[in-house]
């Protein structure tokens, strides 16, 4: 997949402004991003649901919505919001998209069990979709992803909501269909999410992409190692040489490449609501997208 | 999770695809007979009734005391039924392109998902349409059927009802989408309703001859949508076949391909955003 120069105007609004990206294949690709960033209407373009405004876009060396057939024949799509067949059970729905994506009935009905068994669904086989948990649908939502065995899936935002028993199964999940070849773009503003499953991260903002590379070497290019993190400080130490101090409303955090340091510092607060970390991408997210809000 | 029962490598295993339009647009009109068999009684017989209703009232009741020739050399029994047969397919595919179409639309988002397989846009609506279709059929004939048991005396050319019935029901599920692409709260399709869909019903000769009063009524009445499937009907009631049959038929084939055609411009540009 090749994106340059790719945008998505909506009359003013520039959802997507001008992006460039390629994504191989069997990689995972995060994109990161505020909510209203552009993810998913980046998404949407790939799949063909918009069509663009200006710039390039190809998929598996195809044209988006010129040959929309063809893409999405090996494209499967987990939506952000729950859009599953109300009128039907869960069986019925795998089913019945099945059929649209194009399977015989009794390939359709085979790929329709043995997903709902590798999601633990099967007891839920006869449920109508209103009477399933917010996990359920999400599982069920990926199920329906992978009838036709697409070769590149996209999430967009597979996780919000979800309990930690729920999140790790899904991750789990992904990580083997990784494992067994398939290209994933995902969307989330889970910065943990991003850093478990993603080859590399785009963090986006205001339509851009403003950063990217491996979840790792992103932390250790654009921070120190270690943070500390602490709320409600009345005075703040004295700075210490190794020690960067940055104070954002009522939080301070201080960030240096030597864990003693720190620990020295952590000792002399007088507050406990203080925390000693290793940096992740949340600090990296935070450094670049800003600590205000962006709607 | 199970991953036993999925065999390593067999999740991702290319699966053959048919993305022929044929297996598209069966799989669209299939997802709406499943969903409509398993509320059959609940959705098809509000709209039969509603049908025999009126051609109890007026063909058998009123028309019994008020009307002992009928209109247009037909017994007025048979007159309203050769009418009411087309309204009913108007009937029942209008109503499933406009709130049926809505709901998923805006609540169920259904055709987001469908956006995400290979299905054309063009081929989610006229799966949609066929299934439309298929209901003016089988209504036309139920209620040729049950009319007939009351009195109503078709012919042998009746045997086409239901193709009456399927074209009548495409062009008013076309009508309907068309509808459904401008409304943007469900509420806004009573005036659409009470406003069109009731007074097309009466008034395309449903009851009693629109034609023969004034010369421009005559044309009016003729440019309805409905009006040509009931002049359709009635030529096969009669079993005599005129000039205006055949204009009938253009004007309900000509309807059916215009609005097939905005209804897929403007549904592609609503669902596309």
């Amino acid at each position: 997949m090749l994106a340059r120069g790719l945008a998505k105007h909506f009359r003013d609004v520039r959802a997507v402004d001008g992006v460039d990206f390629a994504v191989a294949p069997n990689e995972c690709v995060g994109f990161l991003g505020p909510n209203g960033a552009g993810k998913t209407t980046l998404m949407r373009l790939i799949y063909s649901a918009l069509r663009k405004t200006a710039g390039e876009l190809s998929v598996f060396g195809l044209t988006p919505m010129q040959q929309r057939k063809q893409i999405n024949a090996g494209v499967g799509v987990v939506f952000q919001e729950n859009n599953l067949d109300e009128d039907l059970n869960a069986a019925e729905c795998l089913l019945i998209h099945a059929l649209y994506c194009g399977l015989s009935f009794r390939t359709a009905r085979r790929r329709a069990a043995e997903l709902l068994e590798w999601m633990a669904l099967s007891p839920k086989a006869r449920s109508t979709i209103r009477t399933l948990s917010g996990g359920m649908v999400r599982r069920l939502m990926i199920a329906r992803a992978l009838l036709h065995s697409p070769r590149l899936l996209i999430l967009d935002e597979p996780t919000t909501g979800l309990d930690p028993q729920v999140r790790h199964t899904i991750w789990a999940a992904l990580r083997e269909l990784k494992r067994q070849g398939m290209t994933i773009l995902l969307t989330t503003h889970y910065m943990e999410e991003a850093q478990q499953l993603s080859d590399r991260v785009l963090i986006m903002d205001r339509g851009r992409i403003i950063l990217s590379g491996p979840p790792n070497e992103l932390i250790g290019q654009h921070l120190e190692r270690y943070v500390l993190q602490a709320s409600g400080l009345t005075e703040v130490p004295a700075a210490t040489d190794g020690i960067r101090h940055e104070r954002a409303g009522d939080a301070d955090c201080f960030y240096s490449n030597a864990e003693p340091l720190l620990q020295a510092l952590y000792d002399r607060l007088p507050t406990r609501s203080a925390v000693l970390r290793h940096a992740n991408l949340e600090d990296v997210f935070l450094k670049f997208t800003g600590r205000g809000l962006h709607e | 999770m199970n991953e036993s029962s999925v065999p390593p490598g067999e999740l991702c295993a290319p699966l053959p695809l048919r993305t022929g339009r044929c297996w598209s647009l069966f799989g669209v009109w299939y997802r709406h007979v499943r969903v409509y068999r398993k509320t059959l009684l609940a959705n098809a017989t509000p709209p039969v009734l509603e049908s025999l209703y009126f051609f109890a009232a007026v063909a058998i009741g009123l028309g019994s005391y008020l009307l002992k020739t009928g209109f247009d050399g037909l017994p007025y029994v048979t007159y309203v039924a050769s009418g009411v047969l087309a309204g009913s397919a108007m009937m029942c595919a209008v109503f499933e392109t406009t709130y049926g179409t809505f709901v998923r639309l805006v609540y169920q988002r259904s055709y987001d998902a469908m956006l995400g397989t290979h299905l054309r846009i063009s081929e989610m609506f006229v799966g949609e349409m066929l299934f439309c279709a298929t209901k003016g059929a089988v209504f036309s004939t139920i209620v040729l059927l049950i009319t007939t048991l009351c009195g109503a005396r078709p012919t042998i050319w009746c045997l086409l009802v239901p193709l009456i019935g399927f074209v009548t029901g495409y062009l008013w599920a076309a009508v309907g989408l068309v509808v459904t692409s401008y409304v943007k709260t469900i509420n806004n399709f009573s005036f659409f309703t009470t406003g069109i869909i009731t007074p097309v019903f009466y008034f395309s000769g449903t009851f009693f001859p629109v034609r023969g009063h004034y010369a421009w009524l005559d044309v009016v009445a003729m440019l309805v949508p409905l009006t040509p499937s009931i002049e359709l009907s009635r030529a096969l009631f009669k079993a005599s076949f005129t000039p205006v049959t055949g204009i009938a038929l253009v004007l309900l084939l000509g309807y059916t391909a215009l609005f097939h055609w905005l209804a897929l411009r403007r549904m592609t540009a609503r669902v596309l955003r």
